[in-house]
């Protein structure tokens, strides 16, 4: 950088102060709910007390929250046409973040370790092949674009310096995500070089329509939740673990269990210990232990959100506007509101 | 206990038809009739293994099952009870191939606390289907193994039973009530009520129906359930017809949802194809899809008309789907 772009850009960062989470009240969880017709973007504490709520020009489906800045990115559902900036400290919308010509949204983004480029889950609308957008997070102006290694990406998560992909392998129509290849999909989960290289990447799984969607990460782990768009008489299993460079390892919940979940995980999220996943349509959330061996399974309608909470166990949140905390042990309810919470609890 | 829940219970009424109305009228009759029945079977089975003696009583376990198999939440979830009550569909054929290792094998296994840890697919309703209604001769004597999987299935009634009866029943009908662990609102208890009626006609339209409706090109009359006993559309029938019921405890003005049931139980009742054989022929399978599309229909006016009523909807993730 020149000495001029130097001095530009130090006073530009003294005509915006750049606020951080403290500034935001220091929030644990971001997540999206409706309010009768309103959408918002709620900060939570680890006790599930919402923070501040900002409004959403739409329905959501998971946010990005930046490292450091109090800068969190909120997607549209699918097929995603738009994410907004929040600060969400200053409670204002700063960047809004329109896909390149042809490109589609896909519900997940996540920004890098050192906070300075966003990625975005993408597909190619016509054909659904995937694509990694990269955002400048400072200025949130589209720098670049990688193939995602496969159809229909969905869920991203950063492992070191390195991007993890699921890409679940469903073509959809662009305009009303009609599933298109139920018959011949082939997911996989890859890992992309900070250059947005394939640095490895699972073979096709043994069950293809095991449809591989949301993400949780270890330091050196990745466990991964699955949709089944096979026979729903069959109950497959839909967590698996993955080190990148061996062969994932799936983990089946008894058969006496597995069906509660309606072939349909959710969302994810690992802690040290253990591993959850939910399901709304079976209105159950799983706990596994961290090798994937099953614990418990827990009644909750609607429930989805999930995330883990640094004292050990989950805080999830659910479509009838509830917030429980969840462990082997048990699913112990928090609180009630008027809300209905989206998809997704994302850890800031 | 009993009498006390009924106390509570008759204290939480207000005068119209709501929750907890499902909860003493609807529900707990329903297990109660299952637990029952399903004691009668185990009773028969200890007096004869004869398939033509057992099998009034086997009906009527089923048909007691009908009217409780959409509740898919509460003390039937626990420990797989549901799937171990009635394991359907089951495309690979898992229960048939773990029950004939139980019939030829180490008779230990049929010990009741032994045999309650057998696969859910080789116990409950169908597995006894295939000892009484078989369609090659059996390898081995059934007897030990009907009177285990009889008295298995009347263990688990009871444990179901037992655990609404109490604890549960109260759970529910106190949803919104101070120190109410499980329903922090009154809405809640309509909301999952609700997802069960929805659920369930989603899948006697879908699963019970649309399995061996298949296609058109290609239909599965073998994929009917209970093909050997008969039952495929009874249980149609009965299943409607307690859903029907189910509707007129949680609410009085629902009168297009009753009247969407009364048709599809018209349909189901005048089929005259008790185990959707006529899948496979153009006249008597157009049929079949009627009634298929009847029950769509239930569905679609239970979500315009019911779910308001009741102020639920479909629930907001489950029917989002990402």
């Amino acid at each position: 950088m020149n000495s001029r772009r130097a001095f530009l850009a130090g006073l530009a960062a003294l005509a915006i102060p750049r606020t951080s989470w403290a500034d935001a009240g220091n929030p644990a969880y971001l997540a999206a709910a409706k309010q009768g017709e309103a959408n918002f973007l709620h900060g939570l504490t680890e006790t599930g007390i919402s923070l501040f709520s900002l409004p959403l020009p739409s329905r959501g489906h998971a946010a990005a929250a930046h490292p450091t800045r109090a800068h969190a990115v909120a997607f549209a559902r699918r097929p995603g046409t738009f994410a907004v900036v929040i600060d969400c400290a200053r409670g204002v919308e700063t960047a809004r973040l329109i896909p390149p010509k042809g490109r589609q949204f896909n519900g997940h983004g996540v920004f890098s370790a050192d906070g300075s480029i966003l990625y975005t889950s993408e597909v190619v609308a016509e054909t659904s092949q995937g694509r990694i957008g990269l955002w400048d997070a400072a200025t949130f102006a589209r720098i670049d674009e990688w193939a995602s290694g496969g159809i229909g990406p969905h869920d991203i998560k950063c492992m070191g310096d390195t991007l993890i992909v699921a890409n679940g392998g469903i073509q959809t129509d662009p305009n009303d995500r009609t599933k298109l290849n139920v018959d011949i999909m082939r997911p996989n989960l890859t890992q992309l070089s900070p250059m947005g290289e394939i640095l490895t990447q699972t073979d096709p799984p043994e069950l293809l329509q095991n449809s591989i969607r949301h993400l949780a990460l270890s330091p050196t782990q990745v466990a991964f939740a699955m949709q089944w768009e096979g026979d729903p008489a069959e109950a497959p299993p839909l967590l698996g673990l993955w080190t990148p460079g061996s062969a994932p390892v799936l983990c089946p919940a008894p058969e006496q269990e597995a069906f509660r979940m309606k072939g349909y995980a959710g969302s994810i999220a690992m802690s040290a210990e253990q591993i959850a996943i939910t399901s709304p349509k079976g209105g159950v959330a799983m706990v596994f232990d961290a090798k994937g061996t099953y614990l418990a399974s827990h009644e909750r309608p609607d429930v989805s959100g999930v995330a883990a909470l640094p004292s050990g166990g989950f805080l999830a949140t659910d479509g009838t506007g509830g917030l429980s905390l969840v462990g082997a042990a048990g699913l112990t309810r928090i609180s009630q509101a008027a809300v209905s919470w989206d998809n997704h609890l994302v850890a800031i | 206990m009993r009498a006390l829940i009924f106390a509570l219970l008759a204290l939480a009424t207000p005068a119209r038809a709501d929750f907890p109305e499902t909860v003493k009228d609807h529900i707990l009759p329903g297990y109660a009739a299952f637990e029952s029945a399903t004691k009668a079977l185990a009773d028969t089975a200890a007096q004869t293994c004869v398939a033509a003696d057992i099998a009034p009583a086997y009906h009527a376990a089923y048909d007691a099952w009908m009217t409780v198999q959409h509740l898919r939440f509460g003390p039937v979830e626990t420990d797989g009870r549901v799937l171990a009550i009635l394991y359907w569909p089951d495309p690979k054929a898992q229960g048939a191939k773990a029950q004939t290792a139980l019939l030829t094998g180490d008779p230990a296994k049929l010990r009741p606390d032994t045999f309650a840890e057998q696969s859910v697919a080789a116990r409950g309703l169908l597995s006894l289907e295939r000892l009484l209604f078989p369609a090659d001769p059996l390898p081995a004597d059934p007897c030990p193994l009907i009177r285990a999987t009889t008295a298995d299935l009347a263990r688990i009634a009871a444990l179901v039973n037992a655990d609404w009866q109490n604890g549960f029943a109260q759970t529910l009908a106190t949803a919104g009530e101070a120190g109410n662990p499980t329903y922090l609102t009154r809405p809640e208890a309509r909301q999952v009520l609700f997802t069960q009626l929805a659920t369930g006609l989603e899948f006697l339209g879908d699963t019970r129906i649309g399995r061996p409706l298949g296609s058109f090109d290609t239909p599965y009359p073998e994929r009917a359930e209970a093909r050997a006993s008969g039952r495929s559309q009874r249980n149609v029938l009965i299943s409607l017809k307690s859903m029907r019921q189910m509707v007129e405890t949680l609410t009085p003005d629902a009168p297009e949802t009753i009247a969407a049931f009364d048709r599809a139980i018209g349909l189901a009742e005048t089929l005259n194809d008790p185990v959707f054989a006529g899948v496979s022929a153009p006249a008597s399978r157009l049929r079949i899809e009627i009634l298929q599309q009847a029950v769509e229909k239930i569905r679609e006016v239970v979500l315009s008309e019911l779910a308001p009523e009741m102020d639920v909807g479909i629930g907001f993730n489950a029917a989002d789907g990402d």
